[in-house]
């Protein structure tokens, strides 16, 4: 426990010490931000034409100016925003190590191996949590200020838990853009996996089998696309499990066992 | 005996490239072992073995009487390294890197830190960010990480690497005193010869992925070769006296060169003769080759 209790305080100090903590913060909380202006503009659009805030050729058929709209604005930010942000924070955690050349200093301690990694996870899932955490109540904050109408406890609770579950979802995923950033040795083969999964899946859904592709399921889970939003079931949440200790599995069998050649 | 280091018959490959071959290495404890050989000669892939953090194609490694594994396993509480080029955490200050070294090496005693950046000089540089450190600082952060849990057994990468002269007789200065004090073995692999020669109580040499030559360093000191060196005025005159006199002499430069025990043990006799040519020498002396001559010549490199 000693041990993982270093490696997460080294991890952590790492993090705390980088600009990309603020980096990520500031990117994340532009969706509460962009959230809450669409409430304005929903809630009275010819007053934001005449402010010059929408063109006036805008289309404004989708969505209402309520908080279950608001709040499913944020889930589906996470879901779609959080697969690139997240997997942004995952290729940096494992990906800096070999980007700086510290990887090589990691491999021959009395410190096990898998217990950085597992704390290099831990941070992640840390990180991403409080992300989540963030624009959740910075939402709560901005939805407030906006003054948009239909706010109930209950219906805040829905909207925590399903702004969670998606949060979750995503970031059940990012261990093959850990295993990405550790086999590639750095930052390019996790961006390029994340890009690539991200194209998969848009596919995937088009051809109505989303719900049995992992990097496809937050999304759907969110309602993005109300259409295939009925098609996830248990197997959809299973499947991201498997992908999440398949990935988990790989990375820490790399780091455990692949030659450290460079 | 058990040895600080052991490998038998180790031996690395990467596709067709044979990185290491069929090495076996003894290094005994409290030994400073110097390790040289060229460019891609396979130093640090033997180092990465040694640590680890590369799995042997065929052969095993031993540590301090523990075999070493590719999974991490080996006796690392009490080894110290540096592999390569040193690395750190650039947007960490100097201390927050060895902080994070010592928690990970599990050492309670918080002084440890402060105790290694006094003992490398780098307590001006404590608080400063690494990334923002010379060439040689980042050097001393380097040693500083492997001597930071004060560990029996030290392998090092060439680890005069980048320091200046008063830093490189500093460290030089610092590895034996752990060696000849402590007991501390150390494994060094370095180009600067002079400095393996100084410091190397033992040496072996590694050549195409091969150990070809594994001596202590005062046999080193009997088999290295002897030449008498020889200017004069009249260089021809002086060759063709000698000559004449039965000597095979070879030119070097501006310079006759001897190797003959005859004229190695009696260089007055040379003189005389030379004298009696009317060709005095200007400069008569018996030179041995240092220790990057024989590397030189044992390699290949140089006849």
């Amino acid at each position: 426990m000693n041990a993982f209790l270093a490696a997460l305080w080294a991890e952590t100090l790492k993090a705390r010490r980088s600009k990309i903590t603020l980096l990520t913060a500031v990117g994340f909380l532009l969706l509460p931000f962009a959230g809450g202006l669409f409430m304005i503009i929903l809630k009275n659009p010819a007053q934001a034409r005449a402010m010059g805030l929408i063109s006036t050729k805008a289309q404004l058929t989708a969505g209402v100016a309520d908080w279950p709209s608001f709040f499913g604005m944020l889930s589906q930010g996470i879901a779609a925003g959080g697969a690139i942000l997240f997997a942004l924070i995952t290729a940096w955690v494992f990906g800096r190590e070999f980007s700086d050349h510290t990887a090589k200093e990691l491999l021959a301690l009395p410190t096990p191996r898998w217990v950085i990694v597992g704390a290099k996870f831990v941070l992640t899932a840390l990180w991403i949590l409080g992300l989540t955490l963030l624009i959740f109540v910075v939402g709560l904050g901005i939805g407030t200020a906006v003054d948009i109408p239909g706010w109930s406890l209950e219906l805040e609770w829905t909207s925590f838990w399903s702004v969670l579950v998606t949060a979750l979802l995503t970031f059940m995923l990012m261990p093959f853009v850990a295993l990405f950033a550790s086999s590639g040795r750095g930052y390019l083969p996790p961006l390029g996996w994340t890009i690539l999964a991200l194209v998969f899946a848009n596919i995937v859904s088009l051809l109505g089998w989303g719900d049995w592709f992992p990097w496809a399921i937050p999304v759907l889970v969110s309602g993005m696309v109300k259409s295939h939003a009925d098609q996830v079931g248990l197997h959809s949440y299973l499947v991201v499990l498997v992908a999440f200790f398949v990935g988990v599995a790989a990375t820490f069998a790399w780091w455990q066992s692949a030659d450290q050649a460079r | 005996m058990k040895f600080a280091i052991e490998t038998n018959g180790l031996s690395k490959s990467y596709g067709q490239v044979r990185a290491v071959d069929s090495v076996n290495l003894r290094v005994g404890p409290g030994e400073i072992y110097g390790f040289i050989g060229l460019n891609g000669a396979g130093k640090t892939t033997t180092i990465r073995a040694l640590l680890g953090m590369i799995r042997p194609s065929v052969g095993s490694v031993k540590v301090l009487g523990q075999a070493v594994g590719p999974n991490g396993h080996g006796p690392w509480r009490q080894v110290g390294h540096l592999v390569e080029r040193p690395a750190a955490y650039p947007e960490l200050t100097v201390r927050e890197n060895l902080e994070i070294a010592r928690r990970l090496h599990g050492i309670s005693d918080k002084s440890a830190t402060s105790h290694v950046i006094e003992r490398l000089g780098l307590a001006s540089y404590a608080d400063r960010k690494a990334g923002t450190l010379s060439t040689g600082n980042f050097q001393r952060l380097g040693l500083a990480r492997a001597l930071l849990h004060a560990p029996e057994l030290l392998i090092l990468d060439e680890p005069a690497n980048g320091l200046d002269p008063a830093g490189v007789v500093e460290i030089r200065e610092l590895l034996a005193g752990l060696a000849h004090e402590k007991g501390v073995t150390v494994f060094m692999s370095s180009h600067i010869l002079t400095e393996v020669d100084r410091l190397a109580t033992r040496i072996g040499i590694i050549h195409e992925g091969r150990l070809i030559e594994e001596l202590e360093a005062e046999k080193l000191e009997e088999i290295r070769s002897r030449r008498l060196e020889i200017k004069a005025r009249n260089l021809q005159a002086a060759q063709s006296a000698l000559t004449q006199a039965g000597f095979a002499v070879k030119t070097s430069e501006s310079t006759l060169v001897l190797r003959e025990a005859r004229a190695l043990d009696a260089p007055d006799e040379v003189a005389t003769l030379l004298v009696n040519a009317g060709t005095p020498p200007t400069r008569l002396a018996v030179e041995q080759e240092d220790l990057e001559e024989y590397f030189l010549r044992l390699t290949g490199e140089k006849e």
